[in-house]
């Protein structure tokens, strides 16, 4: 549905977007994650057809960008970074202007359709300005969706929302990933991405890494069990001599046990941890959050000034 | 319905919401035809013809003056408000084309100020056509006429043009429409030539700022245009 190959974009001396090499598949929702001025606005723009990259190209729902850039704008919604509504006309209005901008066979009804999901309706007529900013993020993703475009860029969908509101996004994505409908996602909330992304990039001028969340943390950190003691037992570190067992941590009562494949090695693990005499509590794996990933590789990545 | 006609009737809708557009285009014509239907009837110099015709004459340069006025009221308030909005972006993100985004900012200002400035014309020769009489209106001569609906329509997009270059460069609507100002002289520097001379409207000096006008809104609506791209508006604009 997406896809990039040497995407580049300089200003003057700088370079936003340096040799982007992408494949995102339709239905897929996309997490693309980076710091502030990593360029992940300049990458939407240049994958929206609002700006041209300086080098390489892109495939944009099967239209070339640089010579369908109408239909690809056609085809696709994006929500920017601010909500960008006209304050002084209604929500009704914004929407009915979109709809009417993107040719949507029945406007009205498609403006009524959307006001009713996102719990709008009874505030159609007041103007935009005097909406609260979850009500106008909502009103924003709305105007993004009227045209049914079969992708939307999303640039921090539920900065500023409150929790309620906040879900109303998240499940309608969910919505929208089951009509495989493709979502690129920017976003800061590294949790909110860790729970709805299939996969995610880390980018920062460059692409440091792409796949799923779950894969990436099994390949930087390997998969850990950690088996919480009842008391500690010393020594018990040289004593576990399972081959499959690649690295142990022992902190306090709890032991941080590296494993190829935890699946099939815990239950030996655990007997043979009871074989030396320690007594179980239980055993959970060691999630490496997608925070502490971001941060790991960012720092990895940091180019000194 | 065509996207330029969706684009003008959503920035019509937007100005009649905005009183600082609303007192440029509706009040501002109010009060000069009020002030010179009063200067002509009851003013200093009224109570014989000869001062009637050149209150009269004054009056008239009122309206080459509208048409640079009252778009550059709609158009600092459309083009920074969207900037000041940030309602650009998403807008640019539509099918709407280049040429569509431009010419609707353009007629959007364009249009109400050349209906404006027509009706306070033929609102103001009622009114003196009612209470004075025949005479100031011989001196409507048809270098006048020429003046007031040949170059009304170059003023307007003179003044468009300007406004529009400013306003991409500007970040508020003040600084936007201080520095737009001076795209109402051509509307005064026949004004000037008349009042200095002390010549009635001559079809030379008509044809002749036509003319320059002519060139001036072609090398106005040059860079205009060429700032009006998706590309400039995202990357360049302030």
């Amino acid at each position: 549905m997406i896809a990039t190959k040497g995407l580049t974009r300089r200003f003057g001396e700088l370079t936003a977007v340096d040799s982007l090499d992408l494949h995102v598949e339709k239905g897929e929702v996309f997490g693309f994650l980076g710091p502030n001025g990593a360029g992940k606005t300049t990458t939407v723009r240049m994958l929206a057809a609002l700006i041209a990259p300086t080098a390489g190209g892109a495939t944009i729902a099967g239209k070339a960008l640089g010579t369908d850039n109408r239909e690809i704008r056609r085809r696709v919604g994006v929500l920017t970074e601010t909500p960008g509504l006209y304050r002084r006309l209604s929500a009704r209005d914004n929407l009915l202007f979109f709809a009417k901008l993107y040719h949507v066979a029945d406007p009205e009804k498609q403006v009524e359709r959307y006001l009713k999901l996102f719990d709008l309706w009874d505030r159609r007529n007041a103007p935009a300005g005097s909406y609260s900013k979850g009500m106008r993020q909502k009103l924003a993703i709305a105007r993004a969706l009227l045209h049914e475009p079969e992708i939307l860029f999303l640039d921090e969908p539920t900065a500023g929302l409150d929790p309620e509101a906040a879900k109303t996004v998240r499940d309608l994505i969910e919505t929208l990933r089951s009509k495989e409908r493709t979502i690129f996602l920017c976003t800061h909330n590294l949790d909110e991405a860790d729970r709805l992304c299939d996969r995610v990039a880390l980018f920062k001028t460059r692409l440091i890494t792409i796949g799923e969340p779950e894969a990436l943390r099994d390949a930087l950190y390997g998969r850990r069990t950690v088996v919480h003691l009842a008391e500690s037992i010393d020594g018990i570190e040289g004593a576990l001599d399972l081959p499959f067992v690649k690295q142990i941590d022992v902190i306090d009562r709890r032991l941080i046990v590296s494993l190829g494949d935890p699946e099939a090695e815990n239950p030996a693990l655990v007997q043979r941890l009871v074989e030396l005499g320690a007594k179980v509590q239980f055993v959970t794996e060691l999630r490496v959050s997608l925070e502490d990933m971001y941060l790991d590789l960012m720092e990895a990545n940091h180019e000194p000034s | 319905m065509s996207r330029l006609r969706i684009l003008l009737i959503k920035e019509w809708r937007e100005s009649l919401r905005n009183k600082m557009v609303l007192f440029g285009v509706v009040l501002l014509p109010v009060i000069l035809v009020a002030t010179s239907v009063y200067m002509i009837t009851v003013g200093e110099g009224a109570d014989d013809a000869v001062g009637q015709i050149v209150l009269f004459n004054t009056s008239l340069m009122y309206f080459l003056m509208l048409p640079a006025i009252i778009p550059l009221a709609i158009a600092v308030y459309s083009i920074v408000g969207e900037k000041e909005q940030t309602t650009l972006e998403p807008l640019l993100a539509t099918p709407i084309s280049d040429t569509e985004l431009f010419l609707g900012k353009a007629l959007a200002s364009v249009i109400p100020a050349l209906i404006v400035n027509w009706i306070s014309f033929g609102v103001f020769l009622g009114a003196i056509r009612i209470l004075v009489g025949s005479v100031p209106l011989q001196t409507l001569t048809a270098p006048w006429l020429a003046s007031i609906f040949g170059l009304s329509p170059l003023l307007a997009l003179f003044s468009v043009g300007v406004t529009m270059i400013v306003s991409s460069r500007a970040s508020d609507a003040r600084a936007a429409y201080q520095f737009s100002s001076f795209a109402i002289l051509p509307g005064i520097i026949p004004l000037i030539i008349y009042s200095s001379s002390k010549t009635l409207v001559d079809l030379r000096l008509v044809v002749l700022e036509g003319g320059i006008l002519i060139v001036a809104c072609a090398v106005i609506m040059f860079f205009a245009v060429k700032l009006f791209r998706r590309e400039q508006i995202l990357t360049r604009w302030k």
